[in-house]
């Protein structure tokens, strides 16, 4: 029988009954800090929303899906260059090139503007590329390791059925770590998000909500800049959760167990 | 002594001449020899069961591996089959400690794979694995992914992969491990009823449980290191003694591990374990 006190006692477990209730418990007095906060600066939820309207009545449906496409083909790009990157580490010869990629995450995407302007010219390639750079870096790191910390029993246990090198690397290595790579691509869509703000920032010349964000913020207009913020909150998470659901759907396996949940 | 059942030893089916491993300078394995003979008896279907034994340490592991032909030996060779072919990955079934599959496959997707290695077509990779789900008494699980087993389901699993290359030869790395004592009766009688599967099924089980090793085997083989006279052990593991449980009265008796010899053996052996 559980008690109470349960959910403050370490490592044990609660049902999912009892996790929605903490979810919605801790959202209301999230949202209750947030209507009684003394801090003057902060916008009331009201205003959030009234900005909100005001900002769709201006076009913010507009800049969102242009925003979207934007993230979703730069996800399309960085999982098929970094998974054929990734992937292509069963190979010595790549895996100096694998690693040397990776060592791009501690690049300010800032200081490689010019270089890429200069390449590739302004606009919508400029902004793809960098934000394709900005999220490969990450995900050639996460998936590089996946792969690499795949046990040795894996690869010996396919050699064993008789099955051809190329083989084993499609079964241990394409398709045995399929679930892990969404997971990598979860992580790496919402750092794509992140970045989202200071690439569109740097080529404002299509739009975009990140666009907008830095308008509203230059101009403190804290409401408008909350409830942008809210929209890519909410977007991110539903983008998240399909990506769990693709995920679900391509590789069922991965959250089947023996356990009753 | 009890009365030794008829029984015939026939050609050599497993040559493991002068093997030596080494990594570097560590020695691990040291001009390691044995042979299995195939048994055959009147009236009944027998495999072989060779039990390797020996503490931790003993590089069993290694031995393990190149047996399976996933690492060759630094030196010396071993064949297979009444052909004396040299073993290579894919010839040798392996079951692993932990029973590896394919968890993105279903059971019967990590059968029909096992199958398609030596079938010529895919209905009769997929013929061959629904035949093998019955052999195993598996028909019930084979929608199932891997992590929806229980430990004893992945290990059937796991043997009727292995099985589906058309193999006899099957390697299975400390089956015993972690347990129970009825965990182990199943594991045993489940190695005996795989063997005695075909006259040429042979199971070599690496284990360091000693009583569960001479229960399942027809011959035990102790491994271990030299002592130097100053008590110093010598790098690499060697053939330290041979145990034919044939000749010895304790095969193919139902409940063997009850018999005095057998009690007498397994204190024999926990002996030698200790000066290794």
């Amino acid at each position: 029988m559980a008690k109470p006190l349960d959910v403050i006692v370490p490592n044990r477990p609660v049902s999912p009954t009892v996790i929605k209730i903490l979810i919605v418990g801790q959202a209301l007095v999230a949202l209750a800090v947030w209507w009684t906060a003394p801090i003057s600066v902060l916008p009331r939820p009201d205003e959030v929303v009234s900005a909100l309207s005001t900002l769709w009545m201006r076009g913010l449906g507009r800049e969102l899906i242009t925003s979207l496409m934007l993230n979703v083909q730069a996800i399309a790009w960085t999982v098929l260059i970094s998974l054929a990157l990734s992937y292509l580490t069963v190979l010595p010869f790549f895996r100096p090139i694998a690693a040397a990629i990776s060592k791009g995450r501690f690049l300010g995407l800032i200081g490689l503007t010019l270089i890429f302007t200069i390449t590739l010219g302004g606009g919508r390639t400029l902004k793809l590329a960098l934000l394709v750079f900005g999220m490969t870096v990450f995900f050639v790191t996460s998936m590089a390791a996946v792969i690499l910390n795949l046990p040795k029993e894996r690869f010996d246990h396919a050699r064993s059925l008789g099955m051809s090198e190329w083989r084993v690397v499609w079964e241990v290595v394409i398709l045995g770590t399929a679930d892990e790579a969404f997971e990598v691509l979860r992580q790496n869509a919402a750092i794509g998000w992140m970045m989202l703000t200071m690439v569109e920032g740097i080529s404002r010349a299509e739009g975009g909500i990140g666009a907008m964000l830095l308008n509203q913020n230059k101009h403190f207009h804290i409401a408008e800049v909350f409830a942008i913020q809210i929209v890519i909150l909410t977007v991110g998470i539903l983008q998240d959760y399909a990506i769990g659901a693709l995920r679900n759907l391509f590789c069922p396996y991965a959250t089947l167990t023996l356990e009753r949940k | 002594m009890t009365a030794v059942s008829a029984y015939k030893l026939n050609e050599t089916i497993v040559d493991v001449k002068n093997v030596t491993h080494a990594y570097g300078d560590h020695t691990i394995l040291r001009d390691l020899s044995f042979t299995v003979r195939d048994i055959t008896r009147p009236d009944s279907v027998t495999g072989q069961v060779v039990a390797l034994l020996g503490p931790s340490g003993m590089g069993k592991t290694t031995l393990f591996r190149v047996l399976a032909g996933l690492m060759p030996p630094t030196q010396g060779e071993i064949k297979i089959g009444a052909d004396g072919v040299p073993v290579r990955a894919g010839m040798v079934g392996v079951v692993f400690q932990n029973y590896q599959l394919f968890e993105h496959r279903t059971v019967l997707g990590n059968l029909t794979i096992a199958a398609g290695q030596s079938c010529k077509s895919s209905s009769e990779a997929c013929d061959k694995s629904i035949d093998m789900l019955k052999r195993f008494g598996l028909e019930d699980f084979a929608k199932r992914y891997p992590s929806q087993l229980s430990g004893g389901q992945r290990q059937r699993v796991a043997i009727a992969q292995q099985f589906l290359c058309s193999r006899h030869f099957l390697l299975m790395d400390e089956p015993f491990s972690g347990l129970d004592p009825l965990a182990v009766d199943r594991v045993c009688s489940l190695v005996t009823e795989v063997a005695n599967l075909h006259e040429l099924n042979t199971i070599i089980v690496v284990t360091h449980n000693i009583e569960a090793g001479l229960r399942v085997a027809d011959t035990a083989i102790l491994l271990g290191r030299d002592r130097n006279p100053d008590g110093t052990p010598v790098p690499g593991a060697r053939v330290q003694a041979t145990y034919d449980l044939i000749e010895r009265g304790l095969m193919w008796h139902p409940n063997v591990d009850q018999m005095p010899e057998f009690v007498e053996l397994v204190r024999e052996v926990k002996g030698k374990f200790k000066e290794l």
